[in-house]
């Protein structure tokens, strides 16, 4: 009470931690969005860049068709909920992707199956807490998270580096046994639309592969689309 | 030395029944050491097959990194000289090229991961014939066709036959989404229940083009013209091929799982040997203490005329290697009707294993054939002769030691 009426002295609103996750959360993303994105590989044994376009609708629907290179051209990913379909377009046949499968990684990229459809929420799966403030973190928030026990979580722990005005800059994961395993940055902040500033760029780099990332730049990003439910079904991916 | 003999084949017939009673089960003993170690050979026989010849091969050609990791980029590159130049080093039979990856393998409505094998069908065939693979349909055509042979039970579980499609999806090499569509033309029971559940062979060229490794294999395996060589065989194409790049493995060091199960075979022999034989010198062993107990004054009598303890041990042993001979003579007329048997026909377990049985990993097929081999027969005479000998050292020594008046005395 008294802190919060300091800050509203101070004449800056002080972000919630809510606010500051769910800002996390729905980095470049928006209730409905269409974006395209590339998507670029950089692995000991290959390095790849990839264009693709994606729709999403709510947090359990989304769509990403590829549009380069020419080989995987056409290549859709519909996610529903916790399925998973790839549609071939060379071979003309959509494949579910089996749960055994859901681990391997997805289009060659450090990103899995199960990150695009095991979408835990900090805000919702975590129990979180701050453990930096502006004045010692470099002017930044950070908020570590750790899974709420009944969560379907495969981190142990999730530290978010977040900026006052709700922009995310990194998160870093750690696995049950307390190893850091990945980091996510974000990077080129811009206004998306009605003063919403959004990072455009997000970088995951596994730490057990050294030299190897993934990054992915969006090149458009809409996020006042009003998509129909049927686009997120598999006659539209057959169709498309 | 001849009056030994003739004193020694006298004596041996002086109790024709004891002596016949003894040689005959010794006989069996050899009849059955026989029967039972070429069945362990058949067994031995057709795990090498399955485990060494049908999977790894004489010798496996490799890029180092490759068993460990199983990285699909640890390829050998130029695939095509590299085989050109193994089956032009003395001795080598075939080199067959493989290039494996996993894929998902599917129809629209049932999918499961799969281990694709690619390979040179004319050469695959040249490491074991197709008709002891595929067991419905046919084997792969020799050219890349988009042909697929199954696995039997990975066919089972997608619900597949002869002539269906499935769609193969993986990750090529190049981080790209390989997919392509094959055509199942067989089904195969490969002795592995692994691959029996997991398998999928292809043309090389196909799987190749799937995972975007144009001209590169994963391994060679080398069938070499004598196993039994392998050593030599290997030092020489490691010094024809041999860099940082290029492994060159025997089978033992390929597989040393396999190297340890088919290394049993000497052990299990061993066992029946020692079981059957220790049971046999303690029959030996009776047998000639009861033939020097009951000449003690005969014995005596000729050491009084001068015979010397060495002779003694001699007529004693003597005798003994002739029991064993009678023995030996009988148990490989018995033995070899066994084995012909067992060769010819073999046991059939289908009664009780409908579907063969599995053993560390290996499936079994329900009827085993023995396997003659000369070497074992050689082993188990020779045991048989090493065994009466030391069997009868000690009545030996008894017979010797004698005191020439108290022998004479007694009874």
């Amino acid at each position: 009470m008294m802190y919060a009426l300091l800050a509203s002295l101070a004449g800056a609103a002080e972000p919630t931690m809510e606010e500051l996750l769910l800002a996390t959360d729905d980095a470049a993303r928006g209730d409905q969005s269409m974006a395209v994105i590339s998507m670029q590989v950089k692995t000991d044994r290959y390095e790849r860049t990839m264009k693709m376009q994606a729709w999403s609708k709510g947090t359990e629907k989304s769509l990403m068709r590829i549009l380069e290179p020419e080989k995987d051209a056409g290549v859709t990913t519909l996610k529903v909920e916790d399925n998973l379909w790839n549609y071939l377009p060379k071979v003309d046949r959509t494949m579910k992707v089996p749960s055994g499968m859901m681990s391997g990684s997805w289009m060659g990229s450090h990103f899995s199956n199960d990150d695009l459809v095991r979408d835990s929420r900090l805000s919702e799966d975590f129990t979180c807490a701050f453990t930096g403030r502006p004045a010692d973190s470099g002017g930044n928030y950070v908020i570590t998270c750790t899974p709420k026990p009944d969560a379907a979580v495969v981190w142990g722990k999730v530290a978010a580096t977040v900026r006052p005005d709700k922009v995310p800059v990194q998160v870093e994961f750690w696995d049950e046994a307390n190893v850091l395993v990945r980091t996510m940055a974000y990077g080129n902040v811009k206004d998306v639309g009605g003063g919403r500033m959004m990072p455009l760029e997000m970088t995951l780099t596994p730490h057990d592969k050294p030299g190897e990332y993934t990054k992915m730049v969006f090149e458009t990003l809409d996020l006042t689309v009003q998509l129909d439910d049927g686009m997120f079904s598999l006659q539209s991916l057959q169709q498309r | 030395m001849s009056f030994l003999v003739t004193v020694a084949w006298r004596n041996l017939w002086r109790h024709r029944r004891r002596s016949l009673i003894t040689a005959t089960a010794m006989a069996v003993g050899v009849a059955l050491c026989m029967a039972s170690i070429a069945f362990q050979d058949g067994m031995f026989d057709l795990m090498f097959q399955v485990m060494v010849e049908q999977q790894l091969g004489h010798a496996q050609v490799h890029h180092p990194d490759y068993p460990g990791k199983r990285v699909l980029q640890d390829t050998l590159p130029d695939a095509d000289a590299l085989v050109a130049r193994v089956e032009a080093t003395p001795g080598t039979v075939v080199a067959a090229p493989h290039v494996q990856g996993f894929a998902l393998l599917g129809t629209e409505t049932r999918s499961t991961g799969a281990l694709l094998v690619g390979l040179d069908p004319a050469r695959e065939l040249k490491v074991f014939p197709a008709g002891e693979r595929v067991k419905v349909g046919r084997f792969l055509g020799p050219d890349a066709a988009g042909e697929l042979v199954l696995g039997f039970k990975l066919a089972e579980e997608l619900h597949v036959g002869e002539g269906d499609q499935l769609v193969a999806v993986t990750q090529a090499s190049d981080g790209s989404l390989g997919n392509a569509l094959y055509t199942v033309v067989g089904l195969a029971k490969t002795g592995s229940a692994q691959l029996d559940r997991s398998g999928a062979w292809m043309h090389l060229d196909d799987l190749q083009s799937l995972l975007v490794l144009d001209d590169q294999v994963h391994s060679l395996t080398v069938i070499s013209q004598d196993v039994s060589t392998i050593d030599t065989y290997v030092a020489g194409l490691r010094a024809t091929l041999g860099s940082d790049t290029v492994e060159v493995l025997p089978w033992s060091e390929a597989s040393p799982q396999a190297a340890q199960l088919i290394g049993m075979r000497n052990f299990s022999a061993g066992i029946v040997l020692g079981i059957v034989f220790g049971a046999a010198g303690f029959g030996i062993l009776n047998t000639m203490m009861m033939s020097v107990f009951e000449r003690t004054r005969e014995l005596g009598v000729l050491k009084a005329l001068g015979m010397r303890p060495l002779q003694l041990v001699g007529l004693v042993l003597v005798e003994s290697v002739f029991l064993a001979g009678l023995s030996a003579t009988i148990g490989l007329v018995l033995g070899g009707l066994l084995d012909t048997y067992l060769v010819t026909y073999g046991l059939d377990f289908s009664a009780s294993l409908k579907d063969g049985f599995s053993f560390a990993g290996i499936v079994m097929e329900p009827v085993v054939k023995g396997s003659f081999r000369l070497g074992s027969v050689v082993a188990i005479v020779a045991a048989l002769f090493v065994v009466s000998v030391l069997a009868s050292l000690y009545p030996a020594l008894r017979a010797a030691r004698l005191e020439p008046v108290a022998s004479i005395r007694s009874e």
